[in-house]
């Protein structure tokens, strides 16, 4: 394990620039999840420190060690593919013991052997163990994949998507084992992912990107709480943030130059109106969804359309005036900016 | 009673939105009329010129038919042919010549072109010229080939003669190839490679171009040197392609014919008379037509077998 530092990586294929000028330092034993809409450039700055691409700009050093023209043999790391990648033409076993076999570092077969097993149960393959890579479940492949990668001990784990084919309690139990391999190995990983649950659950940091750009880095809290700007807020939150016009509530005291509200769908005090009620009743409910464990509720105000949170045994139900107030709105500016 | 309905009205209805088959409309014919119409020709061409002989040469391999002699009385022989052919050593030494040159021409051809196919892989600058220089001598005809090649190996002028003496310092008239009992199935077998090699080359070039390159960067990623890259990988995944090359130039080499008879027509002696030049001899030499079938059949059998039992394996490589 080992700490990874990028800077000022830029990555460029013909007229698109994959990545743009990119930092993120890596400290030994964090865990560090990208988030990032398709395109973003995630694969790519996956692939650079991998040295899988050469950067146009920039320097990567990992250990302290500069690896920016490294061949990817020499920088001790470990990769699971969007796309699995794995050798089609080797069973299950041979792909989990392909890393461990290399002469770099010579292994005893038994010791091979045991670890391929651990992993192979860890995941849940041990039956798949003969078969050939190629007749497999995607979910299998996967965690073919990320057994491939978890056999080694690398100074950093990269991993893209790598729970994206899997069915929710797998990816449930997944998440936990990797957490707990990272806690307990001290190991260092980028993770790449589109899911929040998993982003929130296993970062350190969250990286967000945007068209190849590191938009904010941060805690999972800081991310959430004091997102950078109107982008970065869109991107957590499940049901996402509410943005609305600066005018939607003209009693809220708000910044100068305000020109849209965050409001994430638990920061708002929804109360029915009727009966004993009394209110203005500006709201009307459109729909409801029972979650089970919560109720999201879609609220129309003035001809703008909000999110709500509410709790589960709550009775507001489709049709009902209802008041809304704004607890904890975020403020950003014509560009999306932060106020 | 009103489901039958409903579906009559359908069926009608279908009918009427359906165009009338432009068969129909053309001559009177049904569709499998049209169809036999179409395919017609080319099986009575497969009768004719496949299937019939076939069935002839296997009837006439129990007779003592002579080609030469066609109002001669035919007599049936049964399976006197095919047990004289079994026990005639010249046949066997004929078979022998022909297995050494099959295998001696496959090793050489396999490991030259999937080497080459190695090297044009790499799309280096201006491979495509090369690979295009490389895949000349498989266009040219064979005839061209077996002149061209007697004119290089001519003791006195012969380029190739001259470039053997170049090399070693050996007089160039000192050494025959053609004409030598011991060099002369190696000036065949040179011609042969140099002229098939291209083809092998090609065909493995297809295999390693299947090899996607994430699997190479999977292999990068995972410590693997470019030697064991190409032991765990190029190779085991190109190698259902090297034995279907394989499989190609066995079958050609096997009843290999025109180079031998253009470049030494079997000799010097018998020491390049491979089983289809013998083959040649017993049928229109010595116009034993009965006895040629007969060989012929037990020929095509051999490779039929072969080529099966092969099939097989590479079938099994594929799979695993
Ligand atoms: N080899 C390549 N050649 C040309 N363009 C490329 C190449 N690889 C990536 N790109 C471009 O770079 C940009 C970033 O791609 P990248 O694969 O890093 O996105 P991503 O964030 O991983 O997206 P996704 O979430 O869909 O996997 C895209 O616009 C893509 O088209
Ligand atoms: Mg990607």
């Amino acid at each position: 394990m080992a700490d990874v530092s990028i800077r000022n990586v830029t990555k460029r294929f013909g007229d698109t620039t994959a990545v743009s000028d990119l930092s993120i330092d890596i400290a030994d034993g964090e865990f560090i999840v990208l988030l990032g809409p398709t395109g973003a450039g995630k694969t790519t700055t996956l692939r650079l420190i991998a040295g899988l691409e050469a950067p146009d700009a920039g320097r990567l050093s990992i250990a302290g060690r500069d690896v920016t023209k490294a061949p990817p043999a020499a920088r001790d790391v470990a990769f699971v593919f969007q796309q699995y990648s794995l050798y089609p033409h080797l069973s299950v076993y041979d792909n989990l013991a392909f890393p461990l076999r290399s002469p770099i570092r010579p292994m005893a077969k038994a010791a091979i052997d045991a670890k391929v097993r651990t992993i192979a149960a860890m995941l849940k393959i041990e039956d798949k163990l003969a078969n050939k890579a190629t007749k497999l479940s995607g979910g299998q492949m996967q965690r073919v994949a990320i057994g491939r990668a978890l056999v080694r001990d690398p100074a950093i784990y990269l991993m893209d998507e790598p729970l994206s084919s899997l069915d929710a309690k797998l990816r449930a139990d997944l998440r936990l084992e990797l957490k707990r391999i990272q806690a307990e190995l001290g190991a260092t990983i980028l993770y790449v992912t589109h899911d929040q649950t998993e982003a929130m659950t296993m970062a350190s940091r969250i990286g967000v990107i945007d068209r190849g750009r590191l938009v904010q880095i941060g805690t999972p809290r800081e991310i959430y709480e004091n997102p950078f700007n109107a982008y970065v807020a869109q991107r957590l939150g499940q049901p996402a943030i509410n943005l609305v016009d600066a005018g939607l509530f003209p009693d809220l005291a708000i910044p100068q130059r305000t020109a849209t509200l965050g409001l994430r769908t638990e920061h708002v005090a929804i109360a029915r109106v009727g009966g004993a009620a009394r209110g203005e009743g500006r709201g009307l409910v459109r729909r409801v969804e029972h979650l089970g464990d919560q109720n999201h509720i879609h609220v129309e105000l003035d001809g703008t359309p909000l999110v709500l949170l509410a709790d589960a045994d709550s009775d507001i139900g489709a049709g009902d005036r209802v008041d809304v107030r704004p607890e904890r709105p975020l403020f950003f500016d014509r560009e999306g900016a932060r106020l | 009673m009103n489901d039958t309905s409903t579906v009559r009205r359908l069926a009608t209805r279908a009918a009427e939105a359906t165009p009338p088959p432009v068969v129909a409309r053309v001559g009177g014919l049904g569709d499998r009329a049209i169809a036999w119409l179409f395919i017609a020709p080319t099986i009575v061409l497969l009768l004719a010129i496949n299937i019939f002989p076939l069935i002839w040469t296997i009837y006439l391999s129990f007779t003592n038919f002579r080609a030469n002699r066609p109002n001669a009385a035919v007599e049936w022989l049964g399976t006197r042919w095919y047990t004289s052919i079994l026990t005639d050593p010249d046949i066997w030494a004929a078979m022998q010549v022909t297995a050494r040159f099959v295998v001696a021409t496959i090793v050489i051809q396999t490991v030259l072109g999937f080497l080459l196919a190695v090297l044009i892989d790499k799309k280096f600058r201006g491979h495509g010229f090369w690979t295009t220089l490389i895949l000349l001598p498989m266009m040219l005809s064979p005839a061209v080939v077996g002149n061209f090649w007697t004119f290089l190996f001519q003791p006195q002028i012969g380029l190739f003669n001259y470039a053997v003496s170049f090399v070693t310092g050996l007089p160039p008239s000192s050494f025959q190839m053609l004409g030598d009992v011991s060099l002369a199935p190696w000036a065949i077998a040179i011609v042969d490679t140099w002229m098939w090699t291209p083809y092998v080359m090609l065909i493995c070039l297809a295999g390693l171009r299947s090899i996607p390159d994430y699997i190479y960067e999977a292999a990068e990623v995972d410590r693997a040197s470019k030697w064991r890259q190409f032991w765990s990988i190029t190779l085991p995944m190109a190698l259902p392609f090297i034995m279907l090359a394989v499989l190609f130039r066995g079958i050609e080499n096997f009843k290999m014919f025109d180079m031998v008879n253009l470049l030494t027509g079997g000799g010097p002696g018998s020491t390049t008379e491979v089983a289809s030049i013998s083959l040649k001899r017993e049928a229109f030499e010595k116009w034993r037509t009965g006895y040629s079938s007969a060989f012929a059949i037990i020929l095509f059998v051999t490779v039929f077998g072969l080529a099966n039992i092969y099939v097989k394996a590479l079938n099994r490589v594929k799979q695993r």
